[in-house]
Formats: structure tokens, sequence, C-alpha cells
């Protein structure tokens, strides 16, 4: 049994993280833009479609492009709508965001039929890492390498970088930064293409291990939503470890009560909320208050 | 009457000439149509459409198959020219998102768009809840894609027919393949009638048959990641393992069980699958014995299914999908029944149902008159070892059961049936 035990918690790990990855993007909007984006699933969704015809057109080199062309959608999209919203009721963001969800799965199911698309892993990737009781296979051990790189090199360029630091003065008072000089829409829109930049990386990785069709949208975001709550709102360092926590929560529940699998990360975030409402690393905003 | 009328001066749009005029017109026509066998030009007069309402999912987990199972209905009703008793035929397409949706929506087909029948329940859940509508409102339901024993079982109603085997009858003629390949069998089904029903039946042919289950998963709709359910799998080590899993669920797991080595060390099987859901999985991952339907390619097909699948073909240049085949058939079923009765009447529809039936080769296939379940025979499938291209993926390993004293006890007689049937 712990064997078992051991095997199911590394396995939950890997999705553990990849779940951090659809959550971040999630979690850097609304830190920084306030706008609880309900299409970032279909931003997930677009990553996992374009990275299949890419790489089934062009290789799987290709592929990698995906979660640029993401990125400059997820802009585009600021550009002509989100930003309209700022400084407005935020039921309006709700909607909107809403309505494009089902934009973009209409959208796809137009172009790409509503029956799933197969996808597989590259062959490269192919076979398994056995250690002990743990085994896990070498596309997941790839997946779970991509994101720890991505989320460390998004962590540095926030930490270290001039760009990364108006980005964080600009989540706490925008204001004060557009007074000292600083473009603040260029510096927004970059802001909501960097989330769906992370949104279309986590596509194009689970593409291969998900069904791809237009409705995988929801099979995203509800996950990305507990963890961003779970680990406070806008929290970087909350974000990874609440993924981490419902990665594990949830593979443990599948060993040992299956059919509540699906409630399990549910039944955390309430334990959660109950004990820190504000969530795991969730600090007082004052933009928010 | 406007103010005019009322006046009864020269105004008035209708003089009383043209009144009589058209009076005679009217029964002329009325009696042409009576006495040189067309019945139906009266009702061609009055263009007023015939409304077939359906519910298949437009949005979640089922979508992928309901796209498929309304194209068959939108298909059939165009290959009779969209008319049905001298009359067009008008389709109305509305979602059903969740068992509560589709019967908020069934209502809305049955009293905002006076629809006289209904088609629709890509999954059991949402059948069992528009059969529940149906027998409430006393309108025809033909329930083309749902397996769950229920429907034509203890929650029959005279007005609900079912065109997909039930569980018990897929698992009678599955479960025999399933043995010979072992006797400890591992269960993954879906936390739905479906899969609970998938879940009892198999379990209780195993244990009748001496063999064990030696797991049992039950899997939340919508499931994304299988790869711990997988290891629980690999670490029973059962001979066979039996899925319920509906839709892209299926597909999702096919694609995990190979990804984490499974394909090739331990069977799996499973009942009443779509084409869509091995599609999807992709010729390197795809794997299994099933049981469906109808197959596209199936030497056992009849004429007429032949030649749907070359109209299909010819129209959306891809072979039908079995759930375009199933809109197809069920809609084909409910239209010429509405043409066997001459009315739109609901009692008159479901007598007319009841009596349908086509020939496939030596059965007389159509909805028996004690549960209104069709009886027909189902395809047992394996998928290939070299998949030649994007659609052809299983060879067809039998048309189950053979004869047809097989299919009366595979399907279950009057007296051993659940159902209940009540009167119109």
């Amino acid at each position: 049994m712990l064997d078992m035990i051991i095997s199911q918690a590394a396995n939950g790990l890997v999705l553990g993280f990849l779940y951090v990855l659809i959550a971040i993007g999630l979690s850097i909007i609304f830190g920084m833009l306030g706008i609880v984006n309900f299409a970032h699933g279909s931003f997930f969704a677009i990553g996992a479609y374009l990275a299949l015809v890419l790489a089934r057109d062009f290789g799987w080199p290709a592929a990698l492009l995906s979660p640029i062309i993401v990125g400059a959608i997820g802009m585009i999209v600021e550009m002509t709508l989100i930003r309209h919203l700022y400084g407005k009721e935020p039921l309006l963001g709700l909607i909107l965001t809403f309505a494009l969800a089902l934009l973009a799965e209409a959208i796809l199911r137009l172009i790409f039929g509503g029956a799933p698309v197969p996808f597989n892993p590259p062959s490269i990737f192919a076979g398994f890492i056995e250690y002990g009781p743990i085994l896990i296979t070498k596309y997941r051990m790839t997946v779970l390498l991509v994101t720890v790189l991505a989320l460390v090199s998004f962590w540095a360029f926030l930490r270290f970088t001039p760009f990364g630091r108006i980005i964080r003065a600009g989540s706490r008072d925008a204001e004060m930064v557009g007074l000292l000089g600083i473009n603040l829409p260029i510096l927004l829109s970059g802001v909501f293409g960097i989330g769906c930049l992370l949104a279309g990386l986590a596509g194009m990785l689970a593409g291969p291990l998900w069904t791809v069709i237009p409705s995988m949208a929801s099979g995203a975001i509800m996950p990305a939503f507990v963890i961003v709550t779970i680990g406070g709102l806008g929290s970087y360092s909350g974000a990874i470890i609440a993924g981490l926590l419902v990665g594990i929560t949830t593979a443990m529940s599948i060993q040992f009560a299956p059919a509540w699998s699906g409630a399990a990360m549910y039944v955390l975030m309430a334990a959660i909320l109950l004990i820190r409402p504000r969530g795991l690393f969730g600090e007082r905003w004052e933009r928010f208050e | 009457m406007t103010p005019e009328n009322q006046k009864g001066g020269k105004k008035s749009g209708t003089s009383r000439r043209s009144l009589l005029a058209g009076a005679g017109g009217l029964a002329a026509t009325q009696f042409a149509a009576s006495n040189f066998g067309m019945p139906y030009i009266g009702n061609a007069a009055a263009a007023e459409p015939i409304k077939i309402g359906m519910l298949w999912a437009k949005t979640g987990a089922i979508v992928d198959q309901a796209t498929y199972l309304a194209q068959g209905g939108f298909f059939a009703a165009e290959q009779r020219n969209n008319q049905l008793l001298g009359r067009p035929i008008e389709i109305v397409w509305l979602d059903e998102p969740n068992p509560q949706g589709a019967q908020l929506n069934a209502q809305r087909l049955i009293d905002e768009h006076k629809v006289c029948a209904l088609i629709g329940g890509a999954q059991s859940s949402l059948a069992l809840a528009i059969s529940a509508v149906a027998k409430k409102s006393k309108i025809p339901y033909v329930a083309a894609n749902a397996a769950a024993l229920d429907l034509t079982g203890k929650l029959c109603n005279k007005y609900t027919f079912r065109l997909q085997p039930p569980v018990d009858v897929h698992t009678r003629v599955l479960a025999p393949y399933c043995e010979k390949l072992g006797k400890k069998w591992y269960t993954i089904t879906g936390a739905f009638a479906f899969g609970q029903d998938i879940k009892a039946s198999f379990t209780d042919y195993i244990t009748k048959a001496g063999g064990s289950v030696v797991g049992s998963d039950e899997v939340p709709v919508s499931t994304a990641d299988y790869s711990s359910f997988i290891l629980k799998i690999r670490a029973a080590k059962p001979d066979v393992v039996i899925g319920g899993l509906s839709a892209s669920d299926l597909t999702t797991f096919l694609k995990q069980w190979s990804e984490l080595g499974m394909k090739g060390k331990i069977p799996f099987a499973e009942i009443s699958i779509g084409n869509t859901d091995i599609w999807g999985v992709g010729p390197e991952a795809a794997t299994g014995i099933y049981t469906m339907v109808w197959v596209y390619n199936n030497p056992g097909n009849t004429a007429e299914d032949k030649a749907f699948v070359d109209a299909y073909m010819k129209k959306f240049n891809e072979p039908p999908a079995d759930k375009a085949w199933m809109g197809w058939f069920g809609m084909r079923s409910l239209l010429e029944s509405i043409e066997l009765a001459k009315s739109t009447e609901p009692a008159a529809i479901v007598k007319a149902l009841e009596t349908w039936r086509v020939k496939e080769g030596d059965l007389d296939v159509g909805y028996r008159d004690f549960d209104h379940q069709m009886k027909r025979r189902t395809v047992i499938c394996k998928v290939k070892d070299k998949i030649p291209n994007k659609w052809d993926y299983v060879d067809v390993l039998e048309n189950a059961p053979k004869t047809a004293a097989e299919i009366d006890e595979a399907f279950g007689s009057a007296a051993s049936s659940a159902c209940k049937m009540d009167s119109i």
C-alpha cells in the first residue's frame, strides 16, 4: 500500500504542476488587471489545437510556437475588448469573458468539428521512468520539467527585470505607475498576453494527454479557479502550492475514494477557506478593498 | 373585426362574393384531396409545418456524439425533401446541458414550439429526464442513444421509445468474449446511470461464471486525468478491464492507457461505444474490443444502410459515424411512424411507432409493444492492429446474437421485463 501511495503522490505532483501552469496565468491576470478571466480555459484549448495543427503540418518543433501565438491572440483580445472594462463594474468582466469562452468554443467547433481530434505525445518521449514504486512516463516527466522551467523563468522575469518590477508595481497601484510616465495600456496588454501564453503552453503540453475537443476548456478552467482561490487571489507562490495540493489530493482520493475524486479539490477548497478566507497566501489588496 | 368591417362599408377587404368563392375553392380542394388519393393536399395548402423537437447536447462532454446524432436526424428529414404528410418538416433543435436543462428545453419544445414528437437524450441521465417530460406531457419521444436499463425497464412509459439496446443486452453479447480472455476483471465506469448499469451487469455475469472483480472504480464524468486510476489497475493485475466511460471520457482514458504503456498488456473492453470515441484516440493509442450499434463498413449492413452510407458520404465527404446512423434511424422511425399514423396526434404516433417495422436480414426490426425497446443485432468489433485511415479503426467480429431465438433471449421477454407499461 505504501508503494501505491508514493506512486500516486508522484503522479499527483505531475498533474498538480500542469494545473499550476493553467492557474498561474489566471492568477496574474486577476492580480494585475483585476479581471476574472472566464475565457482563460479557451486560451488553453486554443493552445492545444494550435499545437496539434502545427505538429501535424510542420512537425513537433513547430508546436512550440503555439503558446506564443496564443499570447499574441491574448494581447489582441485585451486591446480590443478587455481594456474597456478597467475600472468598471466587475460583473461586466465576468459577462464579457464568459461570452468570449462560449464564442471561442463555437469557433473551434466550426473549424475543427465537434469530435475529438487525435493528438499523441511525440515518439521521442515514448516509454517510462521507473524508480522503485514510482512510474512516470517520459512525456509526463517532460511536462513536469517544462512547467518548472516556465514557472522559474517567469518568477525570475518578475523579480529581476525592469518590466517585471513595473508589472509588480502596477499590480499594486496602477494609477501611480501611470503617473510616473509608464505606458500603462501596453503594460496591461503585455500582462494579459503573458497570462494567455502560459495557458497556451499548458494547452500544448496537455493536448497529447487529454482529449482535444472544443469543450476541453471546461476541464481546465475549474481546477484553475480552485487553485487560484486556495492559493489566494493574485498570489504566485500561493498558486504553485495550491496546484500541488490539488494534484496530490485528487490522486489520493482516486486511491481511497475514487467516486469522490471529482469533488476532492472542492472539499479541500472549502476546508481551506473556512480556516483562511483569503486563501493560503492571499493578502489584503488595497485596490480590491 | 376592424372598424371598417363593423360599418359594413365597401372598405372591407373581404366581400361576400370573394368569401363565397374562397370557401367554394377550399371545399373543392378538400373534395379532390380526399377522393383522388391525395389526403394531404388540404394540409399542404395550409403549409403548417410539422414540428419535431430535437434535444441533442450542444455543449458539454457528449457534444461530439450529439453533433453526429443531430446531423443524422436532419439528414433523415432532408432525404424526404423535408416533407411529411404533404407538409414541411420543421426540426427545432435545443440543447440538453444537463438533466434539468434537458427537461426545461423539452417542456419549451412542447409548450412554446408545439412539437408533435421529441427525439434526443445523448446520455442516459438526459434521456431519463426527457422521458419523464414526455410521459407527463403525453408526447412521443424517441431516445436514440441512451442505454440505461431503466429507460425501457422500470421507468418505461407509453410515450418513450428506445433505439439503442440496453446495457444488459450489450453485456450478454460482449461478456462471453471477455470471459475467454480471463476471469479476473476490473471495472472502471462513469459515475452515472450508464456506467453503474455496466458495472452491475458485468459484475453479475462474471460472478455467476465463477470469476471475480479484482477492482472497481466509479469515475466522475469529464475526468481529465486517468493516470491515477490506471496505476491502480496496473497494480491489481486483472485479466481484462471493463470500461463504462462515455464519449470523450473514453477517448481520454484510452490515450492515457496507451501513454502509460498498458496498450497490449491488459485487454480493454467496453459496450456501446461510438466511432468518434475511437477516432479521437488516434491510431497509435487505439485499442480494445467493443460492441457498437452500427458500423458503416459492416459487411452485414442492409441495402438501405448501404444507400444511407453512400448518400451520406456524397454529402459530407466522410463515412457516417454510428451516431449519425442512430440519429438518422431514430428520426426515420419517427417520421415514417407519423406517416403511418397519417396524423400528428400523439396517441396515433405512439400506436404507429409500436407497429413500425423494417427488415434487417431475417429480422423484423422495430420497437416492441410491451416495453418500446427496439430489438436488433449488435456489432462486436475489435480495433485493427494496423489502422489504414482515419475512419477505418475496427474489424467487425460478429453481428450478434446470431439467431432470432438468441436475440429474443438476449433482449428478454415481456414476462421477465421490469417494464409495467402504462396506457395512453
